[in-house]
Formats: C-alpha cells, sequence, structure tokens
C-alpha cells in the first residue's frame, strides 16, 4: 500500500512537472465551462418558449440538460485519455527508467496501482473545473440528487474504463506517439461499432436461398453478434446511467472494462519474467 | 553471497549468455571484464530481477531471483548501464522517491537522502534538475540511488563510461570505499580499472565465462604477463575453440 502511494505519488507530481497536466487541465476547463454555458443557455431558452423548440412544455431539467452535459464531458474524458496515460509506461521504457522501477522493491500490483491511480488523480483534477460548473449549478437550481450523483458516478466510471485501456496499450510500446494514437484507435472503434451495430437490422438478413439449416444456425448467431456489438458502446451504457437509471449492466460494463485491460497491464508486464 | 549456476539467456536464436556460473564472496569487489557485447550486461540484468533467464539459477544472499525476487531487490542496489533518471525532478525529490520505495522508514528517509548525498558529494546540486546536471553529477545520483537503504550487494554496470578522467578517479576511489562495506559487482571493459579496483576477475566473453581468478594470480608484480595479455590471451583462447 505504502508503495503503490509512493509510486502514485511521484507519477501524479510529474503530470505537474512537465506541461502536460496544465495543458490538460487547461484545455478541459475551457471546453467544459463553454459546453457548460453554451448548452445551459440554451436551455433557459427553451424554457422561456418550448413551442418554438417543439416541446409542448417545459421539458424535464435533467433530462435535456445535465445527463448530456454530463455524457459529454465523460466523452471528452474518452477523447484525451490517451494523452494521459500515453506516458504511464511507454515513457519509463523509452527513458530506460522501467530499469530502476523494475529492480526497486515493488511488486508488479504496486506500480501498475500506482500508475493507475495516479492517471485517475490525473483526470479528477481535470474535470475539478466541471465539479465547480455543477456545483453552483445546483445551489439555484433544485436538481435531483439521485441523477446528478449518478451521473457524476457514471463519468468516473467511463474514465476508469478509459484509463485502464490507455495503460496497458502504454505497456506495449516505448513510443508515446505509438501509445496514444493505438489507444485513441481502440476507443473509437469501440464507440463506433457500438453505434454501427444499432444501425444493423434487427432481424437476421438470410438469403431464402439458404438451405434451412444454414439459416437456423446463421440467425440466431447474427442476433447475438449484433447484441454484442449494440453492448460495446461505449457511450450507450453512460447515457443510461446518466438519466439516473441504475442497471447492474451498465455498471458492470465499465467495471469489466477497467478490470479486463488491468488484467492485461499486469499479463503485459509480467511478460518479462516468462522464461523464453 | 552472489552465487551463479548455468545461467543461460536466449534472445531469439542468439545466446546472450551461455551456461555461466560464478561466485562472488561477502565484501568481495569483483570486476566483471569484457567486450562490448560480451553479455555482462545481461548477466547483471538477470540478477537484479530486471530480465529472466531461460535456464540456470541466480542467488543473491540465499534468495533465488526468478522465485524470490522481491528479496532479492530489497538486498541490491543498482547501477544500470546508461544510468536512466527521471530528468524532470530534482536530484533531492528523486532520491527522497527511492527511499520512499526502497522502504526506508518514514522517520528515516530525510536522513538517508543526506546520507547518500554525502557519501557521493552531490551535497551543492540538491535542488537542482537532473534534467540539467553534468555527465559525472548524473552518474554519482545513479550511484546514490543505488546506495539508499544501505544493501549489502551492489551491482554496477559501467559506472565510469563516458566521465572525464578526473571523475573516472573519483568514482573509482567512491567504488573502492564502498568495497569496505558492499559486495560490488562491477561491469566494465577498461582494464586499468580493474588492476586499481577490484580484487577478483571474471572475464566473460560472447556469452561465455572464460577466465576467472585474483587478480594477483592473472598480472601484476608476481605473474609474467600484463592484465592485457591476460584478457586478449582468455578472449582469444575462445576464438580459436570455435574456428
Amino acid at each position: 500500500m505504502r508503495n503503490t502511494w509512493a509510486v502514485c505519488k511521484r507519477e501524479f507530481k510529474s503530470y505537474f512537472l512537465t506541461p502536460v497536466g496544465y495543458v490538460l487541465v487547461g484545455m478541459v476547463s475551457a471546453i467544459t465551462g463553454m459546453a457548460f454555458t453554451l448548452s445551459f443557455l440554451t436551455f433557459a431558452k427553451i424554457t422561456q418558449s418550448p413551442g418554438q423548440y417543439s416541446y409542448a412544455t417545459v421539458p424535464d431539467f435533467e433530462e435535456t440538460f445535465l445527463s448530456p452535459f454530463l455524457v459529454f464531458c465523460g466523452i471528452l474524458v474518452m477523447f484525451l485519455s490517451p494523452l494521459i496515460t500515453m506516458r504511464s509506461i511507454a515513457e519509463e521504457k523509452h527513458r530506460g527508467t522501467i530499469e530502476l522501477l523494475l529492480t526497486y522493491p515493488l511488486r508488479d500490483r504496486e506500480i501498475i496501482f500506482g500508475k493507475y491511480l495516479a492517471a485517475m488523480g490525473m483526470v479528477l483534477v481535470m474535470l475539478l473545473p466541471m465539479a465547480v460548473d455543477v456545483s453552483i449549478m445546483s445551489y439555484f437550481v433544485n436538481v435531483e440528487t439521485p441523477v446528478l450523483v449518478f451521473g457524476v458516478v457514471t463519468v468516473f466510471l467511463m474514465s476508469a474504463a478509459f484509463i485502464s485501456l490507455g495503460l496497458f496499450v502504454s505497456s506495449l510500446t516505448h513510443n508515446q506517439i505509438t501509445s496514444a494514437v493505438l489507444c485513441f484507435g481502440i476507443v473509437l472503434m469501440l464507440y463506433v461499432i457500438g453505434n454501427m451495430g444499432g444501425d444493423l437490422p434487427k432481424q437476421a438478413p438470410i438469403p431464402e436461398s439458404w438451405p434451412a439449416a444454414a439459416a437456423s444456425v446463421a440467425a440466431p448467431a447474427y442476433v447475438l453478434a449484433r447484441a454484442v456489438l449494440v453492448e460495446m458502446s461505449l457511450d450507450a451504457h453512460a447515457k443510461e446511467m446518466a438519466q439516473g437509471l441504475f442497471q447492474p449492466k451498465d455498471v458492470a460494463y465499465y467495471v469489466l472494462l477497467s478490470a479486463f485491460f488491468l488484467f492485461l497491464t499486469f499479463r503485459s508486464l509480467e511478460s518479462r519474467n516468462w522464461r523464453r | 553471497m552472489i552465487h551463479v549456476a548455468g545461467l543461460t539467456k536466449f534472445y531469439g536464436p542468439i545466446a546472450a549468455l551461455s551456461d555461466a556460473s560464478f561466485d562472488v564472496g561477502q565484501g568481495e569487489i569483483i570486476g566483471f571484464l569484457g567486450p562490448n557485447g560480451a553479455g555482462k550486461s545481461t548477466a547483471m540484468r538477470i540478477l537484479t530481477g530486471f530480465a529472466s533467464a531461460t535456464r540456470g539459477t541466480a542467488r543473491v544472499a540465499g534468495f533465488e531471483v526468478h522465485s524470490n525476487p522481491l528479496e532479492v531487490k530489497r538486498r541490491v542496489g543498482y547501477l544500470p548501464e546508461r544510468v536512466p533518471l527521471y530528468e524532470e525532478m530534482t536530484v533531492k525529490g528523486f532520491l527522497r522517491y527511492v527511499t520512499e520505495v526502497k522502504g526506508v522508514p518514514r522517520m528515516g528517509r530525510t536522513a538517508e537522502v543526506g546520507r547518500v548525498m554525502e557519501r557521493c558529494g552531490l551535497g551543492e546540486i540538491g535542488g537542482r534538475l537532473i534534467r540539467n546536471v553534468s555527465k559525472g553529477f548524473r552518474q554519482r545520483v545513479g550511484l546514490a540511488q543505488a546506495l539508499v537503504g544501505n544493501p549489502p550487494v551492489l551491482i554496477l554496470d559501467e559506472p565510469t563510461v563516458g566521465l572525464d578522467p578526473r571523475q573516472i578517479v573519483d568514482i573509482r576511489q567512491m567504488i573502492k570505499d564502498l568495497g569496505k562495506e558492499h559486495t560490488v559487482l562491477l561491469s566494465t571493459h577498461i582494464l586499468p580499472e580493474v588492476a586499481v579496483v577490484c580484487e577478483r576477475v571474471i572475464i566473460i566473453n560472447q556469452g561465455r565465462i572464460v577466465t576467472q581468478d585474483r587478480l594477483e594470480n592473472l598480472a601484476g608484480p608476481g605473474a609474467s604477463r600484463t592484465l592485457e595479455d591476460a584478457f586478449i590471451q582468455a578472449i582469444s583462447a575462445e576464438r580459436r575453440e570455435e574456428g
């Protein structure tokens, strides 16, 4: 525990000993600030004259403003997480400091969790300006607490998943750029695949000419594949959660994604000890 | 203190180390000698738990490196060849971090940082960024981090490479002093260095250990040849065998 903390502390500090930390925090506070203001103003306009925006009555505050804003923050983290984690392990390899790190009396888990926590800490600092926006807002507007709390938890869970993915990718390479691009690509692919899955027809488009036996195998396989694709979507789960809708499968999705990539990171770091 | 038996390491089809066996007793300063690419760094990386061996065993203070890496790492201070350091940290901040990860108790950390800095002559540059210090000081910072926690075994991979003559003399003296309290395994391809610092020499060539003996038996006043002769003879005998 003490060692994890030591690794985490050094890692976190180094975000702010280099410009990375400041640039990220600055960018995110600017972007979330703008998004917050713009969507808040839009919501204000809607409440003035709902008819103009094709609403019958004043729409629900949480549903039209708060949840989409929180999901937006999560997606912002999704696009920036490769920049947070690209250096985690790749930089150590590139500079050779990995040779020090791995010869200090540290367990692999202390190294990995230390780096993971530091990156998560970085995400928290990055989202601090957003938290300020939201808390000022909740002073003036009566927000449904479960929606707010669960929405913030959603952003946090999403971040945890992206960070563990990034950490794994960073452990594969010596080059920070490769690490960032690869991580970004995987994130984007998961994002696109999910939306694509939703667009596929629900029924299997199996040609009439196929024999019955082949069709009876292909149809369930298609339905299953489509369901998997739909569930793989990085943001669909967040959208449901951010509305205050608690479903175990949504939470499980992000937790399992984190656990899976952390597991792969362990194997990746451990592979140096495999007797070859 | 160090016991190596039948250590073999393959990188793909290339054997970086084949069937190496040697022992290092407590308090000895051993020179690990060989041409570039002979397998010195590979052997040291295995001993420090950074790399794994394909075959064979390596023990430090009775603990096997592969099956008990933490115990070994607690007892070994390691200076890697290229002296990788966290460039963005200050010398003091970095050494402080090393005391934390090496498990120096919280109360003793400041004292420990002070001790290794004094030992390595880093007193004046504690507040400088590692990025900005000279090569000689980098080497000392590397040595200082190896000394943190006062490990009984020091493994130093080419500690004097790239230094100016004055710095080389300083570092050698430092290593000699360290040998009074620590077991030191030191790799180099600079022969005079071995003659000045070490008591015993292990010569390695193309992954094989070709000679190991006390320095005075290989060269020096009693022997009829110089260390250079002994070295050339050792590595060329190997070549003839292959040819």
